[in-house]
């Protein structure tokens, strides 16, 4: 059968504080090189959707004042999240995307709003506006494919009480300043403060993501049934950030 | 106190002269000694501030110039930096013991973040603002703290604010400025202005209400003409504003009177309208304007040309995603064939985030008259990538020495475009005039 990846881009024009666009043109050109059909669809406020129609929604970072701006939309389209969750759509969040989905978030002000609340996670505001700012590695283990994550981390917010860690934090700060762990993953939602963006350096990644995705049509789809693709430059862009942080690089 | 910390701060400068060296370090031992070192000064004449992300600093040496010809005595940070004690070093150099400013105009081109240490400290008279756009986030916070830094200090001001109509996150500091009085500046409507903008874009919600902002048209990424559904906050009406815009022949028209911008692009017309716009707050004659336009240095790699032996080379600084777009609209004006050279850092100074090359619309390079595209830099790799899931079908090289990388782009019949991050433009630059011998 001919797959396809249809993604719904949540909030693309007011959530894309950090070259977010970048993961999309990733998923498009491995899926495109593969025959896999890509189709992106975009979700502003107000915009109806249905987002069981989609087998991946993604929804990226903005600033404090712009998050504040979406949240009655958002709200108003928990009962539609949980049902495609619940039918298999895969969901990527990155920094302000996954802390929506957490109980509340607390902005640099100290504002709270609430989240969808579909995790037991939360995020309060970095103390005297301290922000994690840098490089990161991390190390994951995404349904058995270890793989280690490299991006760029810049967020006041201290997520905690996260059950679920993406990975295991090689070098940078994560969740918070302290915790050693990254993201969340559940096998439903991969949530990550990771850009750079996420996914050009980390091919295994956008793999997965594209086979989760796919799963919702298919079960039977495995990851090893995505046609290998190289390029010359991911490894390399990767190895400059091994070196100069000094984790060593897996096999 | 403070004459011991404006002695001090005199002093190491003339010790660090004679050991060539200068720079901000006077200024950091006033300080040390008095924090409020500048409170102590005494000024004569107009103090002009220049702040925005992009343009401050060609808009701030236009303006330097137009105090000049216009018979002012003028200090200015020109050669200095632009941060706090840079500025303190400008200007307690230039005064004497006693504390007093020997000049009797003052203008500083002001870091962003640092308004919030000058604008309270000495008495202002105007304050130039360019625009807002996301640069080096990772060092500025996110835009929205960085305006509220200036806001903060805006309720006692009262002096001119001088202000770019057509940024929306401009316009708003005036809604913290109830003592100020304000100039706007803008560009009307012209071949350019779009209907819609594919740029990353700040201007989004209305900072008075947060209903999302409507624009008739957009000049280039958020800047534009716009107004708010809900509240009714919108473009003011431009005191100054350019018409007849030509992007070929950098030309306008004001108050019927054609000029030529010395500098390329849409964003550098906006520079124009400000220096406009002060000159008619000073009253000061037009004819000093046009003397500077006519004057006006080429910075360097600010689209800084080289000939030699037939050869063309081009420079160019990129810096964040709206001053890298208008610098891909200049090149892809350019029909020729051409090799490509772009040098990626993530230094400090640079931004240590990277991805920004994603909010960059890249893909204006990649055009058939694009032969090959060779990057290098501490990024390289990640430019490449860029390239690559951009869809560059052509050749991309990756070369890590610069002097390598830069000389295989020249060749006969070839014209080669430069574009560097802040911490590569000298390297670069150095490595130009080092392929061209």
């Amino acid at each position: 059968m001919k797959h396809s990846l249809r993604v719904c881009w949540l909030y693309h024009d007011i959530m894309d504080l950090y070259g977010d666009k970048g993961n999309m043109m990733v998923l498009k050109k491995r899926c495109e090189d593969r025959d896999i059909d890509f189709v992106l669809d975009t979700c502003g406020i107000g915009e109806k959707k249905n987002l069981c129609d989609y087998n991946l929604i993604f929804l990226g970072g903005g600033d404090d004042k712009t998050q504040f701006s979406l949240i009655p939309d958002l709200l108003s389209r928990k009962e539609n999240i949980k049902q495609a969750m619940d039918e298999n759509t895969f969901i990527l969040l990155i920094c302000g995307g996954y802390q929506l989905f957490g109980q509340y978030y607390t902005a640099s002000d100290n504002q709270k709003i609430d989240g969808l609340k579909f995790y037991d996670y939360y995020t309060d505001t970095g103390a005297d506006r301290t922000r994690c700012v840098g490089n990161i590695i991390i190390e994951a283990d995404l349904d058995g494919i270890k793989t280690q994550i490299v991006g760029f981390e810049n967020h006041g917010g201290q997520t905690k009480n996260v059950s679920k860690p993406l990975g295991k934090v090689l070098s940078g700060y994560g969740n918070t300043f302290e915790s050693g762990y990254e993201g969340f993953y559940d096998g439903k939602i991969l949530g990550t403060y990771l850009h750079g963006p996420l996914l050009p350096k980390n091919p295994v990644v956008a793999d997965f993501v594209i086979t989760k995705a796919l799963q919702k049509d298919d079960p039977e789809f495995k990851f090893e049934d995505l046609k290998p693709l190289e390029n010359p430059f991911d490894e390399a862009a990767r190895d400059v950030l091994f070196k100069r942080l000094n984790v060593e690089k897996a096999r | 106190m403070r004459t011991l910390a404006i002695l001090a701060t005199k002093l190491s400068a003339h010790i660090l002269h004679l050991f060539h060296r200068g720079g901000s370090l006077p200024g950091t031992i006033g300080l040390k000694i008095d924090s409020d070192i500048l409170k102590g000064l005494r000024f004569e004449g107009p103090i002009i501030l220049v702040t925005g992300t992009n343009g401050k600093t060609s808009t701030a040496n236009m303006i330097t110039d137009l105090m000049s010809y216009s018979g002012y005595k003028v200090i200015s940070n020109r050669k200095g930096d632009n941060l706090r004690p840079g500025i303190v070093t400008t200007i307690v150099t230039n005064s004497t013991i006693l504390g007093k400013v020997k000049a009797n105009a003052l203008v500083l081109e002001v870091d962003e973040l640092n308004i919030r240490h000058i604008l309270p400290n000495i008495p202002v008279s105007a304050l130039v603002v360019t625009n807002f756009f996301r640069d080096q986030l990772d060092r500025a916070m996110e835009m929205e703290r960085l305006i509220s830094t200036i806001e903060s200090v805006l309720p006692n001001y009262d002096g001119e604010l001088i202000l770019n109509a057509n940024d929306p996150n401009v316009v708003r500091l005036s809604l913290k400025a109830p003592k100020a009085h304000v100039t706007y500046y803008g560009i009307e409507e012209n071949d350019y202005s779009s209907a819609n903008t594919k740029e990353a874009s700040e201007g989004k919600f209305c900072p008075k209400c947060n209903e999302r902002l409507v624009y008739d048209y957009y000049q280039y990424s958020h800047i534009g003409k716009f107004h708010c559904p809900n509240c009714g906050y919108a473009t003011p009406k431009a005191v100054v504003s350019l018409e007849n815009i030509d992007l070929i022949n950098q030309t306008f028209t004001n108050e019927g009177i054609k000029y030529k911008n010395p500098y390329e692009g849409m964003y550098s017309m906006y520079n124009a309208a400000a220096v406009m716009a002060l000159a008619k707050y000073y009253h000061i004659d037009y004819s000093y304007v046009q003397k500077v336009f006519e004057s006006a240095p080429q910075p360097k790699g600010r689209n800084e040309k080289f000939n030699i032996n037939n050869q063309t080379c081009v420079l160019n600084l990129i810096k964040n995603p709206t001053g890298a777009n208008e610098v891909m609209k200049v090149i892809e004006m350019d029909p020729s064939d051409k090799n490509i050279c772009i040098v990626l850092n993530d230094n400090d100074q640079d931004g240590t985030d990277i991805s920004w090359i994603y909010d960059t619309f890249f893909e204006k390079l990649m055009k058939e008259s694009t032969k090959k595209i060779v990057c290098s830099g501490l990024r390289a790799n990640d430019m490449a990538l860029r390239l690559y899931y951009g869809g560059f079908n052509g050749n991309i090289v990756i070369e890590t020495d610069l002097d390598a990388a830069v000389k295989s782009c020249m060749e006969k019949k070839i014209v080669t475009y430069c574009i560097a991050t802040y911490t590569a433009l000298l390297p670069t630059r150095n490595a130009i005039l080092k392929g061209m011998k």
